[in-house]
């Protein structure tokens, strides 16, 4: 919102400077934004938190610049007339939840001209457009005592005025002439033929306040806040006047406004006063009380504020503050403070103008460490590995297209009811479309050391309605490795996590080839695999991508505190064998047989790999280093050759494999 | 005999004043020790010589021998090495190493902070539903405040009434209400995670980001408290120096409210067209205040007895402004070029 210096000099006597004004104004609350000098006034943008609707007035921004100046403001209030009373017409208000107290003031014979300099300058330089002198009344008014109001030509007004939800489809004409359509969930003010004014939001061009109009009729009421919400919400405005409805605007000060309103149109605008209208529930203003204890604000805040200082500070805001025995106050909070209820509040009001500056910092004793999140550090351990692995870890969007989801094969994703875009309307059970999105990047800008890794969450249906948890991908494209870095960078996970207990099982995957699920304890705990051609193509990847998704929760509860296994002092002594594979084998063919007996075997390793012509058709043949050791004592060569030797045979006697 | 020798030593003069690469010594080398070296010729001749001249020639001659080794010698140590020098202009070897995304770095950094003054991490989750991210907090249906916290909503069949709809969390503060209905105070938490808000995307917009929600509750917690915990937050994280500032705001969940601010650490308030600070000398980085005793009331925890504070921020916020980011998107592009400068 945006007011002037000159409009608050009405309320108080400013003699400071304007930056000490802003500043001020900033630490008790009232951030101003920006302020600049407009002729001989000054204007400040101020943000206006939502609860503070008093400070949608120049009345409650005064009040709150004297606080902080540690002054009291001067309000005059207006000759508030009631008589005669409107014989004319009658008001009907359809239900006192939408709208609880509605007053009319009928002045006749007016003359609408342009505003004198003053009232020009007050509108103006509070973002209001100058139109004409008597919308500009209305317009000072709502800025001053913050009660929106709003004046028609009367002769337009056709039989009584109702305050009543409009029909499904009935046409309004708004003063910013577009029209729109209204439903049940608009508030509105008719006549008996039309409707004249969308409540609280904007009036109707058809009873709009010209140059040629004779006699106005003045509306100031209070409407409900939700009401006017959703009513403005469903016509798409958002309106001075509404933007102060929705957050409530005090009943004490409907009377003043109107009535100030109605002054100056009388003394600008010429004109006689011709009849009040009252309708539904009288205005009850009461104060609320509330106790204060100088000994409870004072361990709230970790401060002493001095008696003297509290009791100052809230009678500046227009608390009434009385001594209440000892150490205790009685508050009496004034009606306008709609938003001042609980004794924090108070304590809010104290310390913010006491200055919050003014607290000197303590440190908690933080009593008891609660247990461990597990998984939080479970997290950060294996991201850490993996990092030390050589992978660089990514964060993509956690939602989806439900379209590209399907073409994975997932059908009943959950997905958003109010989506910004169709590219993230569902929230994702699979991490491997973030992946893509990821490597496709950095594929069209050429760049190298696509090795990466995610840790989020997924989420699915299940019969508890929904799951959520947390997941591992590993993604790298063909040049930085294969599927072999992905199934090493596993097995390094697997190993630094200690577990042991885990096997592999070929598979195939939707969207996969050549897939590897795991299992940990039997338990699956993810899948390894090559993105088809077919996928790849669907999503513009020009690369194979080798992808792995791990279960977090699994690899967490699976995970064994890390021993020391003890290092050998002999030697170890190495043999190499030299075997063809007949395609139908498999490499774990190979490694059941030896391991068939596991005497001192320590490692192997393939050193070397080889397809030629001297190959028997359907063999392929590879060199694998056998290293054998003990933890007690050097090995001897010859015993090293019995046990390889033994190996050999073993493996000669096996069908499908040729010792070269 | 003598005139040989002399001419042999003026050579080796004028050679040694010549030879400046490892090569050129080598060359010498051969030249005057080789098997062919001249020296080895004079040598041949010594049986040849009388008596007398036999013991003196030999002995002048290793003298002489011994000579040019330890010129070669003194020489080869003024050139440095004998061994192959090399271009050290060259490019050095490029390192394919792992990264940590800037976002978990700074996530973490900022819990640690909490950790070590006793907070424990807890993370709550990500669908969540309209009581726990709104009314439990103390934020009603249908009022502007909850303009602040544009929603997702999710497509999952409603369970109860007051659970309300279910929803993508704006925010990381429903973890107080969560951890608050299991964990009896005292407590203090600090709760990371991803959040989410329907808003475009641009420079400094992201429809998911990252916060960072702290709490702490006992019997006796005040505000000095939270400031002193933040203070304490804001020289770590940032510098030791900074300054803070609390500003009253409203928040619902809160009461009373601040918003708080650093003192800019690029220009320590002094320079009138900072980049960073535009002048003010003041940066917002979170909001804080005391837990509301109605949230404490909806969280089943006695407000009579108990007191909280609470804190929440944003991560890629801190992050842009400690490592002079200038836009939000490239957390999510994840660009290798981005990636590996952390």
């Amino acid at each position: 919102m945006r007011f002037s210096l000159n409009f608050l000099k009405e309320f108080l006597k400013v003699d400071i400077k304007t930056d000490k004004l802003v500043s001020l104004l900033t630490m008790a609350g009232l951030e101003v934004e920006h302020f600049e000098a407009v002729g001989s006034d000054w204007v400040f943008d101020v943000e206006i938190t939502s609860n503070r609707y008093d400070w949608l007035s120049i009345l409650g921004i005064a009040r709150e610049a004297a606080a902080s100046l540690g002054k009291e403001i001067e309000v005059k209030y207006p000759k508030v007339t009631k008589t005669p009373l409107l014989k004319t017409r009658t008001i009907k208000i359809e239900s006192l939840k939408d709208c609880p107290t509605y007053v009319a003031r009928v002045i006749r014979g007016i003359k609408v001209s342009p505003s004198d300099t003053t009232l020009k300058e007050r509108v103006v330089n509070c973002n209001i457009n100058a139109i004409n002198n008597v919308v500009d009344i209305t317009n000072y008014c709502m800025l001053k005592w913050g009660n929106p109001l709003h004046a028609f030509d009367e002769d337009k007004i056709e039989g009584d005025i109702y305050i009543r939800r409009a029909r499904q489809g009935e046409k309004f004409i708004g003063i910013d002439e577009k029209e729109r359509e209204l439903c049940p969930e608009n508030l509105v003010i008719a006549d008996d033929k039309k409707v004249i004014a969308l409540a609280g939001v904007m009036g109707a061009k058809n009873t709009e306040v010209t140059e040629s109009t004779k006699h106005i009729l003045l509306e100031a009421a209070i409407f409900s806040p939700i009401v006017v919400r959703h009513s403005r919400r469903a016509a798409g405005l958002d309106t001075d006047s509404s933007y102060r409805f929705e957050r409530q605007v005090f009943a004490g000060y409907l009377e003043y406004a109107s009535s100030e309103a109605a002054n100056l149109i009388l003394e600008k605008c010429k004109g006689a006063f011709y009849g009040y209208a009252f309708s539904g529930k009288a205005i009850l203003i009461k104060d609320k009380n509330l106790t204060l204890k100088l000994k409870e604000l004072n361990e709230y805040l970790g401060i002493e504020v001095p008696k003297s200082k509290v009791k100052g500070i809230l009678s500046s805001l227009g608390f009434k503050v009385k001594e209440s025995g000892k150490g205790a106050l009685s508050i009496s909070i004034p009606a306008f403070r709609l938003d001042v209820n609980e004794l924090v509040d108070i304590y809010e009001e104290i310390s913010r103008i006491y200055g919050y500056d003014k607290i000197e910092p303590q440190i908690p004793q933080i009593a008891r460490p609660l247990a461990k999140n597990e998984i939080y550090d479970f997290k950060n351990k294996i991201r850490n590995y993996l990092v030390q692995l050589g992978l660089k870890e990514i964060i993509t969007y956690s939602m989806e297209s439900d379209e590209a989801l399907k073409a994975l094969g997932y059908d009943n994703v959950i997905k958003i009811v109010n989506p910004l875009r169709k590219q993230e309307n569902a929230l994702r059970p699979t991490l491997l479309l973030g992946m893509i999105e990821a490597i496709t990047y950095n594929l069209n800008r050429m760049r190298q050391g696509m090795r990466f890794f995610e840790l989020a969450n997924v989420y699915g249906r299940d019969k508890d309605g929904f799951c959520e948890s947390p997941a591992l991908s590993i993604g790298v494209a063909e040049e930085e490795g294969g599927f072999f870095y992905v199934k090493g960078a596993l097995l390094e996970l697997l190993k630094n996590s200690n577990i042991t207990e885990f096997s592999f099982e070929e598979k195939s995957l939707v969207s996969f080839t050549n897939a590897l699920e795991l299992f940990i304890n039997n338990k699956y705990a993810g899948f390894i695999g090559k993105l088809d051609n077919e996928t790849a193509d669907k999503f513009n990847l020009k690369k194979d991508l080798f992808f792995a998704q791990l279960d977090v929760n699994i690899l967490q509860s699976e995970s064994k505190f890390k021993v020391y296994s003890p290092i050998s002092q002999y030697p170890a002594i190495w043999r190499d064998i030299s075997i063809a594979l007949h395609k139908n084998k498999k490499f774990s063919d190979v490694l059941k047989v030896i391991n068939e007996k596991k005497e001192f075997i320590s490692d192997y390793q393939i050193v070397d790999t080889y397809k030629g012509k001297d190959l028997p058709e359907d063999f392929a043949a590879f060199s694998l280093r056998i290293f054998y050791q003990s933890a007690e004592r050097t090995l001897l060569s010859e015993e090293v050759d019995k046990i390889h030797n033994d190996i050999r045979k073993r493996l000669e006697q096996t069908e499908g494999i040729k010792l070269r | 005999m003598d005139a040989e020798v002399r001419r042999l030593e003026e050579e080796l003069q004028a050679d040694l004043q010549k030879a400046n690469t490892a090569e050129d010594i080598e060359a010498l080398r051969v030249k005057y020790l080789g098997r062919k070296a001249v020296i080895n010729q004079l040598f041949a001749k010594v049986p040849s010589l009388s008596g007398e001249e036999k013991g003196k020639w030999g002995k002048n001659l290793n003298l002489l021998k011994n000579k040019i080794t330890s010129a070669i010698e003194e020489k080869i140590k003024g050139l440095g090495s004998a061994e192959d020098k090399i271009d050290l202009s060259f490019p050095a070897k490029k390192f394919d190493k792992g990264s940590t995304h800037i976002v978990s770095v700074v996530s973490q950094e900022i819990c640690s902070v909490f950790e070590k003054l006793g907070f424990t991490v807890v993370e709550g989750t990500e669908i969540e539903n309209e009581w726990h991210n709104f009314s439990a907090l103390n934020i009603p249906l249908d009022h502007p405040s909850r303009d602040a916290f544009d929603t997702f909503y999710l497509d999952i069949p409603q369970k109860n009434a007051q659970n309300g709809k279910f929803l993508l969390r704006s925010h990381t503060s429903p973890s107080q209400a969560r951890v608050m209905n299991i964990i009896k105070p005292p407590l203090a938490v600090v709760s990371p995670g991803r959040v989410y808000r329907p808003d475009q995307v641009d420079a400094s917009h992201s429809f998911m980001f990252h916060q960072v929600e702290g709490f702490a509750i006992s019997e006796d917690i005040n505000f000095a408290q939270l400031k002193g915990v933040l203070l304490n937050f804001v020289r770590l994280f940032f510098a030791p120096d900074t300054d803070l500032r609390f500003r009253p705001h409203f928040f619902p969940f809160t009461e009373p409210s601040a918003e708080v601010d650093i003192s800019c650490f690029i220009c320590k308030g002094k320079k009138e067209k900072c980049s960073l600070c535009k002048g003010k000398g003041w940066i917002e980085i979170l909001g804080c205040g005391m837990i509301h005793p109605k949230v404490l009331k909806n969280c089943n925890i006695d407000p009579k007895k108990y007191r909280g504070f609470a804190f929440g921020m944003g991560v890629e916020r801190p992050a842009m402004l400690k490592y002079g980011i200038n836009d939000i998107r490239l957390f999510y592009e994840n660009d290798v070029k981005f990636l590996e400068q952390f």
